[in-house]
C-alpha cells in the first residue's frame, strides 16, 4: 500500500548519511554532486547522461546542492500520473529528480502478480454497465478499517501515517466494494486490485483540540489530569475508477468460467 | 423562457488536481542577547538553510526580536496564522515544530468524529419510504 | 567579471513579442536562489539603465520626471517594480515554487503577470497582453469541455457554468487560494493595482443594460459569460480588487502558454480549473418544465408524456407525499415527490428533463487532444439537437 515508504526511506537514508555541511561552491561542485549522487546509486552513469533523461529540463532547473534558482519539480508530470514518481523528495543535499536517481533496492517495488487477473464470464458481462454509470464509491479498507470513498472527498485517517509528506500521492490497492447508484462489485473478500484505481493525496497533518481528562482517586483530593493531543493525516480522495473490460484485456486479464466464490456484480433491487 | 440558468462558482478541492500546500510563509524570530533563544540561534545556522531548501514554496522570514522569546510563526493560505514559543528548545525540537507549522492547514483544531467528508451527493441515492416493498404495520 | 547585461534579457523577454525561455536564459535565472526578504542592494540596481527608455518611446515629459526622482528612492523610480527585483523576491519565488510552475517560466515574467493595466499603464511592463491570450486560452478550454462532456446543456446553463469555472468571481477565489495578495501600491512582489475609489460606480455596470432575452442575439452580440460586453474600460479610475487577482490567473494561464508552451498550459488548466467542483445539475432553473418536456417528447418523437402517481401517503392530513412519475410509453422518464400533486408533476417534469440534458458520452475526447503526439484519429463527437424552443 505505501509504494511511497520505501522512498521516504530513501531519503532519510540520505540525511543520514551525507554531511550537511558541503560547502557550496559554483559548478565543479555540481558535477562532483552528479556524480557521487550516481555512486550512491550503484548505478554506473555520468552526469550527462542523468541530464539527457529529460532534455525538457536544461541543466539548471535540477536543483542541487548549491543555492541555485527556485526549485521547481517537475510537479506538472508526476501527482496526477504514476504515484510511484515523487514530485518532491526531500533529502539534505540532493532531490531525486528521475528514477535512475533512486538506487534500485531502494525504489518502491510494483506489485508483482503471479497469474494473470482472472474474471468471471458474468463479471465481464456486467462490468460495462458498472462502468458506464457514473459517480462511483469505493469502500477501501486501510489497516482492516473500511472507508467509503468517492471523488474528491477529505479524508481524516484515525492516524498518524509515517514516512508521508504533504503531496504525496498513494494509491489503495485494497477495496471490499465497487458501486455505481445501481450496480456494486462486491469482493471475495477484497476486490482484486487490477480491477480499479484509486489515488488519494496527503494535504497534511491535522490535530485535534486538546483533551483534559481528569482522574480522581476516592478519598483524595489530588486530581491527575491526562492529556491528549492526537494528530492524523488528511488525504483527499484525487480519483475513483473502475477500469473498463477493453482495458482489462489489454492487460492481460483471463477470462474463465463462473466459480463459487468469484466477485459479482450486484444489481440494486 | 425555457429554461434559465443560475450563477454560482466552482468549490476548491486542493489536491485533486493541484496541490497547494497551505503554509505560505514562516517567521522566525530570534534574540541575539537572550538564552532561551541559544536553541533557535544555533537552528538557524545549522537547519533552517537545508529546511529552505526543501521547502521552495514557502516564503521564509528571519527577523530578530530583541529581549523576548524566540517564536515561528507560520502565515497560511486561508488568511490565518499560527505562533509557537520555541523558547530553550534545541535545535531538533525546533525543526519538529517547524515540520508541524509546515503540515498544518491553517484552520481551526476541531475534533470531528468521522473520517470521511464528502461535499458529493450520495452515489447509491437516500433512502425512500415510499418505494420498495410495502410492508404492513 | 563581465558586468553582465541583465537589462538586455530581461526587456526581451518581457517584450510584447515574448519567446520562450532558451537554455542560456535559464543559466542566467539560475544566478542566486533568495529566501530572504531582505531589501536588496538598491546601488546595483539603480546603476543600471533604465529599460524602457530602449524599449519604447515614452512621453518626454514622463521621462524627466522619472529621471529627477531616480535617485531619491528606487523603488518609486517606476511604476512597477524594477525587473531585476524579480529575482531578488522570496514571494515570487515562493509562489513560482507553489504552483509547481515550470522551469522554463522565468521570475521575471511571473513578476509581470502581477502588475495590473491600472498600475503600470505602460504595455511593456504590465500584464495586459498575457491577460488577453490566458483568457482566450481559458474560455477555449472551458467551453470544449463543456460542450464536448455535456452536449446537450442549453445554452443558458453553457453560459453560467462557463462563469462558474472561468468567470472572474472563480478566478479571484483560486489567487486567494494560491496565497496570493493585494498591494494597492506598486512596491511589494503582490498583485498590483490601482483600488477603485470605495463607493464609486464599477466600470461596466453603470452602463449594464436591460440583459437580453433572446439566446440567439446573446450568441452574437454578448460575451462568453452571456453578458452584455462593456465598453473600453478606463483604467485610470482603478479596478476592484476581483478583477486585478482575476486577471493576474489569466495572465498566468498566458505566461505558462508563452513560455512552457501548449501541453503544459493544458495541464495547468486541467489541474488548477477543471479539478474544481461544480454541481451543473443545480445550475437549471425551469419555469413551465412540464410544457418543456411536452414538446422535447413531440420533437424527439417519443410518445406523449404522462404523469402517473406511484405512490402516495396521507392525502387527507396536513402533510401529504405524492410519489408521481412521468412515463412516456412504458419508459419511466422522471421521479419527483412533493407535497402536492402539481408539485410532484414539476419536480418529476424537471428530473426527466435534467436526464435529458445531462446526458454524458463515456470516454470524452476534446478536440485540443488532437494536438498531442502521437494522438488517435479523430472521432466525431456527439453534437445535439440543442434544447427545445417554446
Amino acid at each position: 500500500m505505501f509504494s511511497r515508504s520505501a522512498l521516504r526511506s530513501l531519503a532519510q537514508d540520505l540525511r543520514l548519511t551525507t554531511p550537511s555541511a558541503i560547502p557550496s561552491a559554483p559548478l565543479p561542485q555540481r558535477v562532483f554532486l552528479h556524480q557521487a549522487a550516481s555512486l550512491r546509486n550503484a548505478q554506473p552513469q555520468s552526469s550527462t547522461q542523468s541530464s539527457s533523461l529529460n532534455p525538457d529540463t536544461p541543466l539548471s532547473a535540477t536543483p542541487q546542492a548549491q543555492d541555485t534558482q527556485p526549485e521547481i519539480q517537475q510537479g506538472f508530470k508526476a501527482p496526477s500520473g504514476n504515484p510511484t514518481t515523487t514530485p518532491n523528495t526531500p533529502a539534505d543535499t540532493f532531490i531525486p529528480q528521475t528514477r535512475n536517481h533512486i538506487p534500485i533496492e531502494k525504489q518502491p517495488v510494483p506489485p508483482t502478480f503471479d497469474s494473470p487477473l482472472k474474471v468471471t464470464q458474468s463479471l465481464m458481462s456486467r462490468l460495462p454497465h458498472l462502468v458506464g454509470q457514473t459517480p462511483h464509491y469505493i469502500v477501501a479498507e486501510l489497516h482492516a478499517r473500511p472507508y467509503l470513498l468517492t471523488e474528491g472527498d477529505h479524508l481524516r485517517l484515525p492516524f498518524l501515517m509515517p514516512k508521508v509528506k504533504p503531496g504525496d500521492v498513494l494509491r489503495f490497492n485494497r477495496a471490499t466494494a465497487l458501486g455505481s447508484r445501481d450496480f456494486t462489485l462486491k469482493g471475495t473478500p477484497h476486490v482484486d486490485e487490477r480491477l480499479f484505481e484509486c489515488r488519494v493525496r496527503v494535504t497534511g497533518v491535522e490535530s485535534e483540540p486538546l483533551r483534559i481528562k481528569e482522574k480522581t482517586k476516592r478519598r483524595q483530593r489530588h486530581v491527575k489530569k491526562a492529556l491528549s493531543k492526537h494528530r492524523y493525516t488528511v488525504m483527499r480522495v484525487m480519483d475513483v475508477k473502475v477500469k473498463t473490460p477493453d482495458e482489462l484485456l489489454q492487460e492481460g486479464t483471463q477470462v474463465v468460467e463462473d466459480a463459487e466464490d468469484s466477485p459479482e456484480i450486484e444489481t440494486r433491487a | 423562457m425555457p429554461v434559465q440558468a443560475l450563477r454560482t462558482v466552482t468549490a476548491a478541492r486542493n489536491g485533486v488536481g493541484a496541490f497547494i500546500l497551505q503554509c505560505k510563509r514562516l517567521d522566525f524570530h530570534y534574540c541575539d542577547w537572550a538564552g532561551s533563544s541559544r536553541g533557535m540561534n544555533e537552528f538557524l545556522r545549522q537547519n533552517l538553510p537545508a529546511f529552505a531548501r526543501e521547502h521552495p514554496q514557502i516564503e521564509i522570514r528571519v527577523a530578530p526580536r530583541p529581549r523576548k522569546h524566540p517564536i515561528i510563526r507560520g502565515h497560511f493560505v486561508n488568511g490565518k496564522d499560527k505562533t509557537i514559543c520555541v523558547r530553550n528548545l534545541e535545535p531538533s525540537d525546533i525543526l519538529k515544530q517547524t515540520l508541524l507549522l509546515k503540515d498544518a492547514s491553517g484552520e481551526k483544531l476541531k475534533r470531528t468524529k468521522k473520517p470521511v467528508t464528502s461535499t458529493n451527493d450520495s452515489v447509491r441515492g437516500i433512502w425512500s419510504p415510499y418505494h420498495g416493498d410495502l410492508r404492513g404495520v | 567579471m563581465k558586468r553582465l547585461q541583465l537589462h538586455r534579457w530581461s526587456s526581451s523577454v518581457l517584450s510584447p513579442r515574448a519567446r520562450t525561455g532558451s537554455r542560456v536564459q535559464q543559466h542566467l535565472h539560475s544566478g542566486v536562489r533568495h529566501q530572504s526578504t531582505a531589501s536588496p542592494l538598491q546601488s546595483e540596481a539603480s546603476s543600471q539603465e533604465e529599460p524602457f527608455l530602449e524599449e519604447a518611446p515614452v512621453d518626454e515629459g514622463l521621462a524627466r520626471h522619472i529621471r529627477s526622482i531616480r535617485f531619491k528612492r528606487p523603488e518609486i523610480q517606476y511604476p512597477s517594480p524594477p525587473v531585476e527585483a524579480a529575482r531578488s523576491s522570496a514571494k515570487l519565488a515562493a509562489l513560482h515554487a507553489r504552483l509547481y510552475l515550470p522551469s522554463r517560466l522565468p521570475l521575471e515574467t511571473l513578476a509581470r503577470t502581477l502588475v495590473d493595466a491600472s498600475a503600470d499603464p505602460n504595455p511593456h511592463f504590465n500584464n495586459e497582453s498575457l491577460v488577453t491570450l490566458g483568457h482566450d486560452l481559458l474560455t477555449y478550454y472551458t467551453s470544449e469541455h463543456l460542450l464536448c462532456t455535456y452536449p446537450r446543456l442549453p445554452l443558458a446553463v453553457i453560459f453560467s457554468s462557463m462563469y462558474a469555472y472561468a468567470g472572474p468571481k472563480s478566478l479571484a477565489a483560486m489567487a486567494k487560494e494560491w496565497g496570493v495578495e493585494a498591494a494597492t501600491l506598486p512596491g511589494g512582489r503582490l498583485t498590483q493595482f490601482r483600488r477603485i475609489d470605495p463607493g464609486a460606480e464599477v466600470p461596466g455596470s453603470a452602463e449594464k443594460r436591460e440583459p437580453r432575452q433572446q439566446m440567439g442575439r446573446k450568441i452574437f452580440y454578448d460575451n462568453e459569460y452571456g453578458d452584455a460586453p462593456s465598453g473600453p474600460v478606463d483604467r485610470n479610475a482603478g479596478v476592484s480588487a476581483e478583477q486585478a487577482s482575476s486577471d493576474f490567473v489569466r495572465a498566468v494561464m498566458g505566461a505558462i502558454y508563452l513560455h512552457a508552451g501548449r501541453p503544459a498550459a493544458k495541464r495547468f488548466f486541467e489541474q488548477h480549473f477543471l479539478s474544481r467542483q461544480l454541481n451543473i445539475s443545480s445550475l437549471f432553473s425551469f419555469s413551465q418544465p412540464a410544457r418543456d418536456l411536452n414538446r422535447l417528447c413531440a420533437r424527439e418523437n417519443f410518445e406523449q408524456p404522462v404523469a402517473k402517481i406511484i405512490s402516495e401517503t396521507g392525502r387527507r392530513s396536513r402533510s401529504p407525499v405524492f410519489v408521481i412519475g412521468i412515463f412516456s410509453g412504458q419508459d419511466k422518464l422522471g421521479e419527483g415527490a412533493g407535497s402536492s400533486l402539481f408539485e410532484g408533476r414539476e419536480r418529476a417534469a424537471v428530473a426527466a428533463l435534467k436526464g435529458w440534458y445531462l446526458y454524458s458520452p463515456l470516454s470524452v475526447r476534446v478536440p485540443s487532444s488532437m494536438e498531442e503526439e502521437g494522438a488517435a484519429p479523430w472521432k466525431p463527437v456527439h453534437v445535439d439537437l440543442g434544447e427545445v424552443i417554446v
